[in-house]
């Protein structure tokens, strides 16, 4: 069985944010998935950030020691249609500014947008690179400089969704209380995913980058036959987030 | 005579990673041909047996939380006998690292077969075609050719530890998809492994723990051994020497390999315990891949004219050791079974 029920505790409805905390105290469902992963509400705290008011939420889970976190902006418990991006860490992008891929860009594109709405979340996944690791994302990277970028010395590297980061996101979805949510993303297919460990998904919102200067040979040339597309220093671009990307103004190709 | 057979597939190795991934194959109905250079089965998860006891000199115990190699551990003891799977170690002692501390996090179970580890690979390996004594040394697309055969299939698994298959595929014509494997590969560390087998006469005291992690110095691990078997006719302890120690002493005499080992060993052991009734040693030249260079699949290659060439074992797949060689080779039998498949009559 891939999806499982879980039951949160009877117990008064929680309000707020930090109420969660207390509701999940001892929190020990029966997991979501075949790996049957639990996460409880850890810690909650203000983060007023240059992208708007949020509320950072901290995660345990019962599988490994990567904290994951939500970012929430506005009411969330019991709310329906709730803007939800997810985001998987990304050290070279998010932090250093890295152009080898799109990390950065897309981060601060659901945090603006969601500060900017009633209510959302963005859910920051600590599975550097879709759970590659830092370590063999940067032999992914050593590999692409000697021009050796191919589809199964990536996918040996660990370029592919895992189950796993489904599972821990449809339990922190839940967690948080939303009732329904609206993904941000331009891959149906995480939708299919969520959807397969009982996330009510209501909408899927695209994710367009605005044209700046680091992205615009998306708007000039095609991707190269390992898929990834090259950028002016020469470098192919990872698929970091399993999200392609889509910058406005751009004509979008067969798959 | 030299034989020469044809197959679907040919896997080479009959460790847990080809056995693995043979048995998925011939499930899915494919002729499959195993290629083993040794007598036996398993791999490193080896087992000897000393006076009829056995006892695991390679992988001192399975750790894994993988419900389809959990079911084939309960398969394989409920066939070999009552109380056959068991929980172990229960009692580990020692400051050090276990070798994947994950072995010891989360779900993870960690377990023993009272008739040794090999019940697994022999329960694996059952009603597979296996060629045994068959040393690969050349590798072409669709053939491999070995001491005592030759052997023709459109799809190649190898499951060779990877210096060793590393060996065998630098025959291979040239290739993009492969180029950048081989220079993956080559970027991976494979440790050594010193391992000392010390037994004991039964009626002295042995130590109370399963598994004692030592910290720092020459060894990694011991195993009491003999707390695995139902009725030991005496104790049994396998010393592990650490990755640093095994390389530096590899080349060395067998029998310093011992004293220096027991020595180490002694602050862990009781005094009463006295000197071993019999040692042996065993050098694992390939004994286990670094935590650092693991991948998470394992590879596929199309080397054109409908050939293709796979490669699984322990670096294939995240969980690392036994549990990685298996899973290794089920994510590699699903994935030839899901393409173009020719057959070659
Ligand atoms: C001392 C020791 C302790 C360990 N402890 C643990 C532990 O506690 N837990 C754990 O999970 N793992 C442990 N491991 C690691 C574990 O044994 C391996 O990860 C796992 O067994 C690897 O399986 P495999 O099928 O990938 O490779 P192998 O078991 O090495 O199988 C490869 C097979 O290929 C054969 N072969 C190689 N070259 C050729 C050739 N040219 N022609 C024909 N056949 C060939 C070999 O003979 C072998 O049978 C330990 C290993 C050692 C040595
Ligand atoms: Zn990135």
């Amino acid at each position: 069985m891939m999806t499982a029920s879980i039951k949160p505790k009877p117990m008064t409805a929680p309000k707020t944010l930090d109420d969660l905390v207390e509701r999940d105290r001892e929190h020990d469902c029966e997991g979501v998935g075949s790996q049957r992963i639990c996460v409880r509400v850890a810690a909650v705290a203000d983060l007023p950030s240059r992208f708007g008011d949020f509320k950072i939420v901290a995660f345990w889970n019962n599988r490994d020691g990567k904290e994951h976190t939500a970012i929430v902006h506005g009411d969330v418990i019991g709310a329906e249609d709730v803007p939800v991006r997810m985001h998987s860490e990304c050290l070279t992008g998010d932090v250093m500014g890295s152009l080898r891929c799109d990390c950065r860009d897309q981060l601060e594109l659901a945090l603006r947008r969601i500060g900017e709405l009633e209510r959302g979340v963005v859910f920051y996944l600590r599975q550097e690179g879709r759970g590659i690791g830092l370590v063999n994302k940067i032999r992914a990277y050593a590999l692409q400089d000697r021009g050796l970028d191919t589809v199964e010395a990536n996918h040996a590297l660990g370029f592919r969704d895992d189950e796993r980061d489904y599972a821990i996101a449809a339990h922190m979805i839940r967690s948080l209380g939303l009732r329904s949510v609206r993904l941000m993303t331009n891959n149906p297919d995480k939708v299919a995913q969520l959807e397969r460990y009982g996330v009510p998904i209501t909408g899927r919102i695209p994710h367009l980058l605005p044209p700046n200067q680091h992205n615009r040979f998306y708007l000039e040339t095609k991707a190269n036959r390992s898929g990834h597309y090259i950028d002016f220093s020469g470098k192919p671009h990872l698929d970091e987030q399993s999200d392609r990307v889509l910058v406005e103004g751009m004509t979008v190709g067969e798959d | 005579m030299r034989a020469e057979e044809h197959a679907d597939v040919l896997v080479l190795g009959a460790g847990i990673a080809g056995l693995s991934c043979a048995s998925a194959l011939t499930r899915a109905g494919r002729r499959v041909l195993v290629l083993e250079k040794a007598r036996g089965v398993g791999g490193r998860a080896a087992t000897r047996r000393l006076d009829g006891q056995p006892v695991d000199h390679g992988v001192a115990f399975i750790h894994t939380e993988d419900p389809e190699l959990l079911a084939h551990l309960e398969a394989a003891a409920a066939a070999h006998g009552p109380d056959e799977l068991i929980d172990w170690p229960l009692r580990v002692e020692g400051a050090g690292q276990p070798c994947l501390p994950r072995a010891f996090a989360g779900r993870e179970r960690r377990l023993a077969l009272r008739g040794g580890l090999t019940v697994l690979a022999k329960h694996l390996s059952a009603g597979l075609p296996l060629r045994l004594g068959q040393r690969a040394e050349g590798l072409r697309p669709g053939q491999i050719d070995c001491d005592n055969g030759l052997f023709h299939a459109p799809d190649l698994v190898i499951t060779a530890p990877l210096p060793q298959a590393l060996e065998l595929l630098r025959g291979l014509p040239a290739q993009p998809e492969l180029h950048s494997a081989l220079e993956l590969l080559r970027a991976a560390t494979v440790h050594p492994c010193i391992t000392v087998i010390a037994t004991y006469p039964a009626d002295r005291p042995a130590p109370a723990w399963d598994v004692c992690y030592p910290e720092g110095g020459p060894l990694a691990l011991i195993a009491h051994d003999s707390r695995k078997r139902a009725a030991p006719r005496c104790h049994a302890l396998v010393l592990q020497a650490s990755p640093r120690w095994s390389r530096e002493h590899l080349e060395g005499d067998p029998a310093r390999w011992s004293a220096d080992l027991l020595a180490a060993a002694a602050p862990y052991l009781p005094h009463e315990l006295g000197a071993p009734q019999g040692l042996q040693a065993h050098r694992w030249r390939y004994a286990r891949l670094d935590g650092a260079s693991q991948l998470a699949e394992p590879l596929l290659i199309d080397l054109g004219g409908g050939q293709r060439l796979g490669l699984a074992g322990e670096a294939f797949a995240w969980s690392g050791g036994v549990e990685a060689a298996f899973h290794s080779g089920r994510r590699l039998a699903q994935r030839l079974l899901v393409g173009p498949h020719k057959r070659d009559l």
